[in-house]
């Protein structure tokens, strides 16, 4: 036909290649539940683990597997032209009960809770299991607690899906709703979207246990994301890998370096800033705050503390950030060390914000929140950042601050 | 002693062409038996054109021929060079003064193709220290130019003044030059750039501003006179690029605007300089082409109420013809598989439209986009409304 569409080079041929079985491609989809994912967030509770009897007796009632179930729903109702799926899952709650309530059952169930109320060692002893069974993708419900023990099992050896059910749900695995989680999948299904790097968050423990609720950034695992393409022809596009697109963000911010000699440059966390720090041979901590002065690291991981001593050694700062989780926030999640007080010392005209145009179109706003209603403002006031999408290349995108 | 061959040198292209074609993007290219006329001959079936850009049918106009096979009679079929050579017959200059007054600016000139003036004289306009600022949906010989340049670029929401804006005040401070770059009239959704404002803007910042009218020319404005006419706003706009190979029905880029420009343009251009001049026989026909529309006002007449009828019959059997104020009519079909099924069934009923996918549009938006050609009569778009509502009905679009 007229009309071409080219994929060339997506992400990671092997991770997206689909498991040949029987000679028809069939693609191999985990499954996995957190039957009580939730039930804390509807009684007040910030969060299920650890306080699932006193949620239980607040009047909590389980809403992951309903949540899992409408997903499916809404799944089988587009998903009249995908290929075939193979779907692998658990016992009871925590997949098939789901599954069946839907009508797939032809399933592989791989792992049996022993208890009735399951927990998240259940989750990593799923995942244990569900790791060695070359999926292709595995779909989970729940919340960033859920994403959490996932993560910690399988890594970034699958990418993950998330329907959200749980309290909180600022890492980037997520569907915004059941619905947009469908459509991701069925869009997946029909290769139109690639596997790139996802930011694993959640509440800091040990701040929350102190009394305060801030969430940190905990990893990064693979997610599904919508690729980026540029056009090749009249009518002929190619989808450029998410490592090309940071490459290019990296050639960018190499020449801005070279451009402010004098100047500090301090490299936010997330994994875009984290590719484009090792890309230029520094040595850079996914999850902290470096410091960078005439192409060198010259200090790495700082607290609030140390970035105040920092600006005030350098008169000259330049911030890098970049949106993280499934929100897109560049200051108030994951990087706390970024005070109100380092903020307005650097100054927001020497904040340069970064993203892959994928990581915009998924984010359209960049979230702030200081925790300083003065500072928010003066974000607001701002409205808007022309955030960097590629080698000299930027586009205008809201602010949004905290009145969400 | 034997050289041991290392590589096959030019194995990839069989292997990338196989590759399209076992994922079935390759073109296969559908051949024209006929001339491109509103009824042509197409892989050997008799169609309805609708996907055409030779919207006011002007290519099979007796006195765009006649003035191509005069100008070939009497100054031969080659100009022999480039323009700045030997190359530059004083028909070249002859269309160039009547595209002037034509498009009512200082001047004009005469580019090989639309490609060339853009990918020759954007590089040209902006380099290192500067910033080109463009529409999100600018065609693809646009973005070629701009990646052709040193300069910083920045991007604004579509048709969207108030981001345009929000750009320009972040570049006024930072950069020497600010290019300011637009369709005119968006070839995917036949929606119109808002050039009356992005021009004011424009001039609150000391900001150039440079149309690609592809689209436009001869279609908008009084008398086919394109966007700065249709805006009342003609040369006030820096650079109002167009093109002979749409409505002019015949070839070549042209652009428009002060003396300075075209003075600059001709001796900058690395496209215009270093590609041969047109033959005669094409400046013969551009100079009868702006001829014809400065006299025979009824094509332009013709192509609108061709549109108006088409859009209005459509919407009434309940297609979604989108936001388009132009002879570029969208049928939104939605998935994109639908779209390629629905031109092909077209297709087989004799009506030849191009189908727009993913991710040329969003996912959900996939369409058949038509084109109005003022040589087709009530009689010609009724078949092909018939065709519409038939398969629409048969597709579960309507």
């Amino acid at each position: 036909m007229m009309n071409q569409l080219i994929f060339k080079g997506l992400f990671d041929k092997k991770s997206t290649e689909k498991t040949r079985c029987c000679g028809a491609m069939v693609t191999r989809i985990g499954f996995l539940i957190n039957p009580i994912a939730g039930m804390g967030g509807r009684v007040g509770l910030k969060g299920t683990d650890g306080v699932l009897d006193r949620a239980k007796a607040l009047g909590a009632v389980p809403i992951a597997t309903q949540r899992a179930a409408a997903m499916l729903r809404e799944f089988l109702s587009l998903s009249a032209h995908t290929p075939p799926v193979q779907w692998v899952t658990c016992a009871g709650d925590m997949g098939a009960a789901a599954l069946d309530s839907v009508g797939i059952t032809d399933t592989e169930v791989v792992y049996s809770p022993q208890e009735d109320t399951t927990t998240a060692q259940d989750t990593r002893d799923a995942c244990t299991v569900l790791v060695q069974q070359h999926l292709d993708l595995l779909v989970f419900c729940g919340g960033d607690g859920t994403t959490r023990d996932i993560v910690s099992v399988v890594g970034t050896s699958i990418p993950l899906l998330g329907i959200p059910a749980g309290v909180k749900m600022h890492s980037g695995v997520f569907g915004i709703t059941t619905a947009a989680t469908a459509k991701i999948l069925f869009e997946f299904l029909r290769n139109s979207l690639t596997i790139g790097d996802v930011e694993v968050m959640d509440v800091d423990e040990d701040l929350y246990r102190a009394g305060e609720w801030k969430v940190r950034l905990y990893g990064i695992a693979k997610g599904i994301i919508e690729p980026t393409y540029i056009q090749v022809g009249k009518a002929s596009f190619e989808s450029v890998s998410d490592d090309e697109v940071k490459d290019e963000l990296a050639e960018h911010i190499n020449d801005e370096l070279g451009r402010y000699p004098d100047w500090l440059f301090l490299f936010g966390s997330g994994g875009t800033l984290d590719y484009i720090a090792r890309k230029l041979n520094l040595d850079h901590t996914l999850l902290g705050i470096d410091a960078v002065y005439q192409k060198k690291l010259v200090a790495q991981d700082v607290n609030e503390q140390q970035l105040l001593s920092l600006v005030k050694r350098y008169p000259r700062v330049k911030l890098l950030l970049s949106p993280i989780g499934a929100q897109g926030f560049i200051l108030g999640r994951g990087n706390l060390q970024l005070s109100p007080a380092v903020i307005t010392k650097i100054g927001l005209e020497n904040i340069i914000i970064v993203a892959t145009p994928s990581k915009i179109q998924h984010t359209p706003m960049l979230r702030v929140d200081t925790g300083d209603p003065q500072l928010d403002h003066q974000f607001a006031t701002q409205g808007y950042f022309m955030v960097v999408i590629g080698y000299r290349l930027s586009r205008v995108v809201k602010i949004q601050t905290n009145s969400f | 002693m034997t050289q041991v061959t290392k590589r096959n040198a030019t194995k990839f292209l069989k292997d990338e062409y196989d590759e399209l074609v076992k994922n079935h993007f390759e073109w296969n290219i559908k051949i024209l038996e006929s001339g491109s006329t509103p009824h042509a001959i197409v892989n050997g079936k008799e169609i309805i054109m609708m996907c055409s850009n030779n919207y006011l049918n002007l290519s099979n106009h007796p006195r765009l021929i006649k003035g191509a096979v005069e100008a070939a009679q009497k100054f031969g079929a080659g100009s022999g060079s480039v323009r700045a050579i030997a190359g530059t017959m004083k028909l070249h200059t002859e269309v160039e003064k009547r595209l002037a007054r034509f498009k009512r600016t200082e001047s004009a000139l005469i580019y090989q193709t639309g490609f060339a003036a853009n990918s020759g004289l954007i590089p040209q306009l902006v380099g290192e220290g500067d910033i080109v600022i463009s529409d999100e949906l600018n065609h693809g010989s646009i973005i070629d130019g701009v990646r052709l340049t040193k300069a910083d670029r920045a991007i604004y929401k579509h048709r969207d003044v108030a981001d345009l804006e929000k750009v320009l005040k972040d570049a006024d401070r930072k950069y020497r030059r600010i290019l300011i770059i637009t369709d005119g009239v968006f070839s995917m959704d036949g929606d119109i750039a808002p050039m009356d404002k992005i021009v004011k803007v424009a001039n609150e910042y000391g900001a150039m501003t440079y149309v690609d009218d592809a689209h436009g020319e001869g279609v908008i404005g009084p008398d086919g006179r394109g966007i700065g006419a249709h805006f009342h706003i003609e040369g006030k706009i820096d650079v109002e690029m167009g093109t002979f190979s749409k409505a002019f029905g015949v070839v070549g880029g042209l652009i428009a605007g002060s003396q300075d420009l075209v003075n600059f343009a001709y001796n900058k251009s690395r496209t215009w300089l270093l590609s041969g001049s047109h033959p005669p026989a094409v400046a013969g026909a551009q100079l009868a082409a702006i001829d014809v529309l400065e006299t025979e006002p009824q094509h332009v007449k013709r192509l609108w109420e061709n549109t108006k009828y088409f859009k209005k019959e459509l919407n009434t059997l309940g297609f979604d013809t989108g936001e388009s104020e132009t002879p570029i009519t969208p049928v939104i079909v939605g998935d994109s598989g639908k779209a390629k099924e629905l031109s092909n069934r077209l297709f087989t009923e004799g009506v030849f439209a191009l189908p727009i996918v993913f991710p040329m549009v969003a996912r959900d938006r996939a369409r058949i986009r038509t084109m109005m050609n003022a040589g087709l009569s009530k009689q010609d778009l009724d078949f092909a409304l018939h065709a519409f509502e038939k398969l629409g009905k048969q597709l579960a679009i309507i």
